[in-house]
């Protein structure tokens, strides 16, 4: 989503002489497999700011696009069960509401009494709750963004594997790919976890590492809860998508590094168990699909953006470690003013790759 | 709508017994479909769909397309075509998506014995049609232990709704009825080291080859040294203009409710397609005495043997061809067809349109192979159109690039149920020569050879045409994958 939401701003802002190019189809690598949710409740002033502003791209998007992505604005219930996440939360709440964000603290029986009657809250200390909080469709979104860049001139060439980044003389010069050469002083690399072979190609080493992250999804059933509930300590996020289905995983902290994408057994039994625990009137629930997608994790659960040193016109927009799609509109606009060599509206050279050589950086506490 | 007397079938049914549906009391015989009850006593649409709130009907009678969701017992999204009716039953047409029950399942999946562990098997086999149980026989014979997994309360897989004689060698079961080859099949298993599990549906095939079933509602795991993929196909639909109206149903469908069920589809059908299955379902419904306005084909000539279109038309049925249906007519069931010639580049001639009086469509226009299973243990697949769709990649032992996972049947491309049971056999025999510690090498080719001289013998003809083109190809695939050195 990242790569065709670049796309799209790069040709509003003029730049339409722009080639999105894609291995496999639209949404077919971490976007089409991520569970949709769009939170801003983050530890650091500068994640929380830029989800802010991203939930502020989303409820316009889909008048801008023209197109339905499925926003809704449900709120994020984020559950406290150990010291730490309460000693965390209320830290985190109190930067929040700095900077002006609609986020409360809830007991267990505010909880039932004021946000899901249905949750199970043995063991919840207590929770935060933000109502602008929101989650739409993966796969309509990107779909919305290629659309209205093609609508601005922008080529989209699906099922065309790029094969290597050409440099000449520290600057980029275009890309291989299984189809031809395409020629352009300036490119963005945002493959996700492919990211890295794809650098390589360019001398360039990436600090990302894949990692497969599963995810369920059941029937559809008309809505009985509203927010995307989940924690951090328990493990586990789930939603109830404007469509009807519960959409929800869990990250393994044992799952091995690699491409790895299949699902397993253990995944379905252990999320169905703790999707029981949760909300009891989920066991009656059938589940229809499971998968496996990667998270493109970085030391600090950062993404990596902006032109590499040593390669001139040479961007990066990945390593988003699994929050990528949430946001995907406000960090494709700051890149693609990158791109075009205009002033970004929000600085983000914090998030250069290069702040792993520079010196030390601060993890966000809150990643799933 | 019962059938009540049937030049072939005799109709064994359950106890007649009550059942509600919506707040109504209606008669249904005990273990037939929900849906074949409602059929039986006039009623076609089911539910009405999510978004645009249409009628809708089943249409592939095998727990396939959805079509047929109804809130049952306060459950909604219950598969109607392939859920037993039980005395009481409280069956609800359902609107929209449904809403959350609240009866709960008394497993939790919290308990200690979630998902219940099977143990393991040499092989498993999934699919109880005409290539697995004859895996299961080729096998079995050879001492190999073996499970075959079946959703179905019954096996025999589309065996059991073919009321006609299979053609080839006697060594093929020619002049055989399919409802009786399941039963032979069954027969010569009894003695082996085989297990039938029919009611389990195999949700899911995991690396390691880790199967996990569903059976009487509960999960359960168990484990193969190597699994044969016997899953059959789902029927294709058609795309035209109504196409969704309570009364269009799959040729498969068609058979399972008036072959297995014993209840008419409809007064007057128009039957869609020309193949095979088409002139053979046309002349089943007549023998059923329902009345087959015509059958039509989009190609110039017919796609089936000329023997079943002889038949149809002494009946006075006319094939039509280079004919196709432009819409269907009605508003909450079908009430009429509207066909059209078409020319050489399949558009329809104007001035050419019928309108035809029937109360049923039914659309056999070709099966598509299901591979799921496959796919999510991550097999390499190809599209090939010969073989009807997207398959497995196997090679010339029915092996696909997961080493011990084997397709057969349907399932590796559609064929005849006559090539399912020999490619079953083959895949029996590829397994089991992997399995056996000591096989017999001589007996094994042997009977390797008998094989692949049948198939040989089947894919022979005009009639194989598109089969040998695929299976070609295939071998070139698995080659390219490093398969069949």
């Amino acid at each position: 989503m990242v790569g065709a939401a670049i796309a799209y701003y790069l040709a509003r802002g003029g730049m339409t002489d722009c080639v999105l190019v894609e291995a496999d189809y639209l949404s077919s690598g971490a976007t089409g497999r991520c569970g949709g949710g769009i939170r801003q409740q983050w530890s650091t002033e500068a994640n929380t700011r830029l989800a802010i502003e991203s939930v502020r791209e989303f409820s316009t998007l889909e008048e801008e696009l023209d197109a339905d992505i499925e926003f809704l604005q449900g709120g994020y219930l984020v559950l406290a069960y150990t010291d730490e996440d309460v000693a965390q939360f209320e830290k985190n709440v109190g930067l929040q509401q700095g900077l002006g964000l609609d986020v409360a603290i809830l007991t267990p029986d505010e909880i039932v009494e004021r946000v899901v009657p249905e949750l199970n809250t043995d063991g919840v200390r207590m929770a935060t709750y933000c109502p602008s909080d929101a989650s739409a469709n993966p796969f309509l979104t990107t779909q919305a963004y290629a659309d209205a860049a093609r609508r601005l001139g922008v080529e989209i060439e699906l099922f065309t594997p790029v094969t290597r980044v050409l440099t000449d003389g520290g600057k980029v010069t275009g890309v291989e790919t299984s189809r031809g050469t395409i020629s352009a002083p300036l490119v963005v690399n945002v493959a996700g976890s492919h990211s890295v072979p794809i650098a390589a190609t360019a001398g360039v080493d990436l600090p990302i590492t894949p990692c497969r992250r599963q995810i369920l999804v059941t029937e559809p059933l008309e809505r009985f809860f509203h927010p995307m509930i989940i924690s951090f300590s328990f493990g586990i996020y789930f939603r109830q998508a404007k469509h009807g289905s519960v959409i929800g995983g869990f990250g393994d902290p044992d799952e091995p590094a690699g491409f790895n994408q299949t699902s397993s057994l253990e995944f379905l039994t252990t999320m169905s168990a703790k999707l029981a625990f949760l909300m009891p009137r989920l066991r009656s629930v059938k589940v229809v699909r499971q998968w496996g997608g990667l998270y493109d994790l970085t030391p600090d659960a950062q993404p990596l953006l902006g032109e590499t040193d040593g390669v001139e016109g040479f961007f990066q927009a990945n390593g988003f470690s699994g929050h990528g799609f949430m946001v995907a509109p406000k960090v494709a606009m700051l890149v693609a003013q990158a791109v075009a060599g205009t002033e970004p509206d929000l600085d983000i050279s914090r998030l250069n790759a290069r702040r792993f050589t520079d010196g030390p950086v601060t993890t966000d506490k809150s990643v799933v | 709508m019962r059938i009540r007397e049937h030049p072939i079938l005799d109709f064994q049914k359950g106890p007649l017994v009550e059942f509600e549906h919506d707040g109504r009391k209606l008669e249904g015989h005990e273990g037939e479909s929900i849906a074949a009850a409602l059929h039986a006593a006039g009623v076609r649409v089911l539910r009405h769909s999510i978004r645009l709130n249409r009628p809708r009907g089943f249409f592939c009678a095998i727990g396939r397309c959805s079509s047929c969701l109804m809130t049952v017992d306060g459950v909604p999204n219950v598969m109607t075509c392939v859920t037993a009716l039980k005395a009481g039953m409280r069956v609800e047409t359902q609107t929209g998506k449904g809403t959350i029950p609240d009866v709960r399942f008394t497993e939790a999946p919290s308990d200690p014995d979630y998902p219940r562990d099977l143990g393991s098997v040499p092989l498993a086999i999934v699919g109880a049609g005409p290539a697995g149980l004859s895996a299961a026989v080729a096998a079995g014979r050879l001492g190999v232990e073996c499970v075959v997994l079946d959703e179905n309360p019954v096996p025999g897989g589309q065996l059991i709704k073919q009321t006609h004689m299979f053609f080839g060698s006697k060594e093929h079961h020619a002049r055989v009825r399919g409802i009786d080859i399941g039963e032979i099949l069954l027969k010569e298993i009894e003695d082996l080291p085989v297990s039938v599990m029919t009611g389990t549906t195999v949700l899911g095939l995991y690396p390691g080859k880790v199967l996990a079933l569903l059976r009487n509602g509960r999960l359960h795991r168990l484990t193969a040294d190597s699994v044969i993929l016997a899953t059959g196909a789902s029927e294709n639909m058609l795309a035209f203009p109504n196409g969704d109206l309570p009364g269009i149903y799959g040729a498969g469908a068609v058979q399972t409710l008036m072959n297995v069920d014993g209840v008419a589809p409809g007064k007057r059908v128009l039957m869609v397609g020309a193949g095979n299955i088409g002139l053979i379902v046309s002349y089943q419904l007549l023998q059923a005495g329902v009345e087959v306005a015509a059958v039509v084909e989009g190609l110039p000539e017919i796609g089936g043997y000329h023997v079943h279109a002889a038949k149809v038309r002494r009946a006075g049925v006319p094939v039509m061809t280079s004919h196709t249906l432009l819409h269907a007519v009605g508003t909450d069931r079908v009430e009429g067809a509207i066909i059209s010639e078409i020319d050489g580049d399949w558009r329809p001639i104007e001035g050419t349109e019928i309108k035809l009086e029937v109360d049923t469509i039914c659309l056999a226009v070709g099966l598509t192979p299901n591979c799921e299973l496959a796919s999510q243990l991550g097999c390499d697949e190809a599209y090939v159109a010969e073989l009807g769709g997207r398959v497995a990649i196997h090679d010339t032992d029915l092996e696909t690039t997961v080493p011990g996972v084997y397709v057969a049947g349907d399932a590796s491309g559609i064929e005849e149920a006559s090539t399912a049971m020999l490619e079953g056999r083959l895949a029996g025999l590829s397994a089991a020569a992997k399995l056996l510690t000591r096989p017999d090498a001589d007996e094994l080719t042997r009977l390797r050879i008998e094989v692949e001289e049948g198939l040989r013998a089947l894919r022979a003809g005009p009639f194989g045409e598109h089969p040998r083109a695929g299976k070609q190809k295939m071998v070139e695939l698995a080659r390219s994958c490093g398969g069949d050195q």
